[in-house]
């Protein structure tokens, strides 16, 4: 069945009983227990309103999920497994253990009362001053302010400026040099908070989002945090295809430590560092960045395509260093509109991914880079292919012709001698660092 | 070989589980709070002991999440109100000569048909065209059970005859091969109270014994098992575009409820299906949906649970497999001509269904898995003889049954 339009609808679990979906269009649920996320699916207007008792289950199942993740109790936090999923802890004894998990929810649920002054919220743009502006919005209505708010402008004329003046609390600072990581290391450097928080100007962020960036900073194992990236709307054809066949940025409502012993694990095969998380909602310390250096100048939009942040991950998980995946942390994503436009995103995607991979293999010798390039690509490309074949889907008109090429084009970077010989930019803050 | 099957109440301390020389394993029907959460078979030298670290252990693996889930639903439940006062219930049983695994059915239900939520519980049993009177005679030996003779042999016919002979709002209809759990009514009673629009409901379907060879094979390749977790299923999926024409995800026919007068007002079973010997299948598929198709809901809820005595036999077993693939196809070439509505659906699933069948063949026969590849072909085959005109085969057989009995 073709569906036209998929509204973004939110309910929270821990108060409503009833749907009141009339059921005569399709819809996208997101699923919240007040502020915590729990979880999101799609219906069919025929699946729709949800029954007293779907609503329990529902509430049930994703509520068992979180506790199972976050409560100590019963033996969160969880680590990530080669494929990035959660490792389960649960146990019966721990379980007998346990009463009122729906007094625990509420808990886990309640909103942090932190202030957000140590947070520098960077937000790099190019050309996109509608889209800045509700971005910007949402910045300036987080429950705790931030301590400064800096949009890298990396457009050519300036043009962000006069959208920035309308905020009063916003810093605008133009980078003519295009590119992502060229403009995020300009923000790094321009910014003064201990935590340096990023998203883009093609996002909207949940009012909690500096409080939960906070909040999971104050645990000192943490260097680098990534949230929940949820579709802001499902309108168009090219937006449905992007989160539901391609998976957007991730479905992920589990917390989880990405550490060495993850990277290790999936070095072989080239390591899934991806699944961290996306570039539109992440956060570090200052003192990360001091560390191991700045985003690597060659990737990221405006250079390859993308995977700055990915290869960051790399970087600083082969250091040693703890990412955090913090659902909790929740920003929404408007996804590309048109058909084409996706297509493009996805060339790009896949290039940026390519060029991160020689990258990584540059700096660090792991051969799974490789064979990620040559062998789990084609191979991804193949089944894809096939799956497609048999299935008959229609839903994924062109994208994976898009992926193939933009792997295509990746490859120009294995054999640019110069290109490979660069490294990412160091950062120095002449505070006094290690 | 054989299973012990084994009950484990999750929430007492558990203990260890001693095996025979006989036994090569266990079969573990887990509860929490006497609610069913799970069930194991589990790969054992004969004549060992399941050591309670050893359970402990397998407990922690497979069993704790769903302990978890059912952990907060109860509290959830806890602070809804008390759910309407239930309708009348007919329970129907349709057999065939075998008055021994009647009386044995009937005995687990007279335990649990006493304190039910419900405001009345019949039973009816519908001797389907048996050859002597044992049948009746065993009905006799149980207080307030009716008994309805159906001449016409075929399972369709004898549940229409149930149809109708039933006064109850709801009907559930169970096979002569099952024993139903403890908490079967109150499932029941549960899903009816939960889920008011709803037009019919299908439980969990666990082994009653594990004795045989063909026994063990059939429940590790799956069994009727659906899960422990309820689902809900309507007209559409998101997720699956060929639903709701791939019916047998909802349950099974051995232990099925449905609203008597939506039965009535969709014309009830097909009797072409499920017939007995030639075509002893699909009747199932086709009535959760035609349900489905009417708009109303069907729920699977686990604790609404049967034991079912599975084929004795490997010839048997064969014949079963044979039969779900030539029940299948029956349902669909059925449905294609019925329901042109879905029609493109119908024809996608006999290919999907086809496709899917020859991987696990192939699959079997790379494996080098005798037993596989033997039901493998057996259920195909059925399929392709249930796709050459057995609905029409079997419609002019069953007309001859109507003229013969009139």
């Amino acid at each position: 069945m073709t569906v036209h339009a998929l509204p973004v609808r939110h309910i929270d679990l821990s108060t409503i009983r009833t749907d009141t979906h009339p059921g005569d269009a399709a819809a996208f649920s997101i699923f919240w227990w007040k502020d915590l996320p729990l979880g999101m699916r799609a219906s069919l207007p025929d699946e729709l309103p949800f029954g007293e008792a779907q609503l329990r289950q529902f509430a049930a199942e994703y509520g068992a999920a979180q506790l199972a993740a976050r409560s100590q109790a019963l033996g969160a936090p969880l680590r990530a497994t080669f494929e990035g999923r959660p490792k389960q802890a649960l146990t019966l004894a721990r379980l007998l253990g346990a009463g009122n998990l729906v007094g625990e929810l509420d808990r886990l649920a309640g909103a942090p009362a932190k202030s957000a002054q140590d947070i520098s919220v960077v937000i790099c743009t190019r050309d996109r001053r509608e889209a800045l502006a509700e971005c910007l919005r949402s910045v300036t209505k987080q429950r705790y302010a931030p301590g400064e708010i800096i949009v890298v402008d990396n457009s050519s004329d300036g043009s962000a400026e006069p959208i920035c003046r309308r905020f009063l609390e916003v810093r605008h600072l133009h980078e003519r040099r295009p590119g992502l990581s060229l403009a995020r290391n300009a923000g790094i450097r321009a910014s003064g908070g201990e935590i340096i928080a990023f998203t883009d100007d093609d996002v909207e962020l949940h009012p909690n989002w500096t409080a939960e960036v906070v909040r999971a900073f104050s645990d000192q194992s943490i260097d680098a945090l990534t949230g929940l990236v949820l579709p802001a709307r499902l309108d168009t054809a090219a937006q449905r295809i992007f989160q539901l066949d391609m998976g957007g940025f991730g479905t992920s409502f589990i917390p989880l430590r990405f550490d060495r012993r993850f990277l290790e694990e999936t070095r072989p095969y080239g390591a899934h560092v991806w699944k961290i998380g996306a570039g539109a909602n992440m956060a570090f310390r200052r003192k990360l960045f001091e560390r191991i250096g700045l985003f690597d100048e060659r990737l990221g939009a405006g250079a390859a395509g993308c995977s700055e942040d990915s290869e960051f991950w790399y970087r600083m998980l082969a250091d040693g260093r703890v990412c955090l995946y913090e659902p909790r942390a929740v920003v929404f994503h408007h996804h590309r509109r048109e058909l084409p436009e996706l297509r493009q995103q996805i060339r790009s995607y896949m290039r940026g991914h390519v060029a991160a991979l020689v990258v990584q293999y540059d700096e660090f010798g792991d051969r799974g880079n490789l064979v990620r390039i040559f062998k789990q690509l084609p191979l991804y490309f193949l089944k894809s292919f096939l799956k497609g074949l048999l299935e008959g889907r229609r839903g994924r008109p062109g994208t994976l012709t898009a992926e193939i090429v933009g792997w295509t084009a990746g490859l120009q970077f294995l054999f640019r001698s110069s290109w490979r010989r660069q490294r990412a930019p160091q950062f120095s803050t002449g505070r006094g660092s290690p | 070989m054989a299973y012990k099957l084994v009950e484990i109440e999750l929430s007492k301390p558990l203990v260890a589980i001693e095996l025979t020389l006989e036994q090569s394993g266990v079969g573990l029907i887990a509860r929490w709070h006497d609610q069913l959460i799970g069930f194991e078979m589990i790969a054992v030298p004969s004549g060992s002991t399941l050591s309670v670290e050893e359970l402990r252990i397998l407990a922690d693996q497979r069993f704790a999440a769903r302990v978890h889930v059912a952990m907060v639903e109860d509290e959830l439940a806890s602070s809804m109100p008390a759910g309407t006062v239930l309708r009348s219930l007919s329970i129907a049983i349709c057999t065939k000569d075998r008055p021994q695994r009647l009386s044995r059915l009937l005995t687990s239900l007279e335990a649990v048909r006493r304190n039910s939520a419900f405001g009345s519980v019949e039973i009816v049993v519908v001797d389907n065209a048996s050859t002597n009177p044992a049948t009746r005679e065993a009905v006799e030996r149980f207080d307030g059970v009716r008994y309805v003779f159906e001449p016409k042999a075929g399972l369709d016919f004898a549940r229409n005859a149930a149809l109708h002979a039933a006064t109850g709002e709801l009907i559930t209809y169970l096979d002569d091969d099952v024993v139903v759990d403890r908490n079967w009514l109150a499932g029941l009673a549960k899903a009816c109270r939960d889920n008011p629009g709803a037009g019919g409901f299908t439980g969990l379907v666990l082994p009653y014994r594990l004795d045989t060879e063909a026994q063990i094979y059939f429940e590790r390749r799956g069994g009727f098992g659906r899960g422990f977790y309820r689902n809900e299923f309507r007209n559409a999926r998101f997720d699956n575009p060929l639903h709701p024409v791939g019916a047998g995800v909802l349950g099974a026919g051995c232990n099925m409820a449905f609203h008597r007068k939506m039965l009535i007002s969709l014309g009830g079973f097909d009797e072409a299906l499920d017939t007995g010997a030639p075509l002893p299948g699909g009747g199932d598929l086709d009535i959760f949906y035609r349900v489905l198709r009417s708009g109303r809901a069907m729920i699977y809820e686990p604790q609404f649970a049967v034991y079912h005595e599975h084929r004795e036999t490997i010839a048997q077993l064969r014949r079963q497999y044979w039969s779900w693939g030539l029940g299948m196809m029956a349902f669909l070439v059925k449905s294609s001509r019925s329901d042109h509505e879905l029609r493109s659906r119908h024809g996608a699933m006999v290919r999907w269904w086809f496709v899917d069948q020859a991987r696990a063949l192939l699959r079997a026969v790379r494996g080098l898995r005798g037993r596989d590849v033997h039901f493998g072909v057996a259920e195909m085959w059925g399929g392709i003889r249930g796709l050459a005109g057995e609905y029409d085969r079997s419609r002019s057989r069953v007309q001859a049954i109507r003229e013969l009995n009139q």
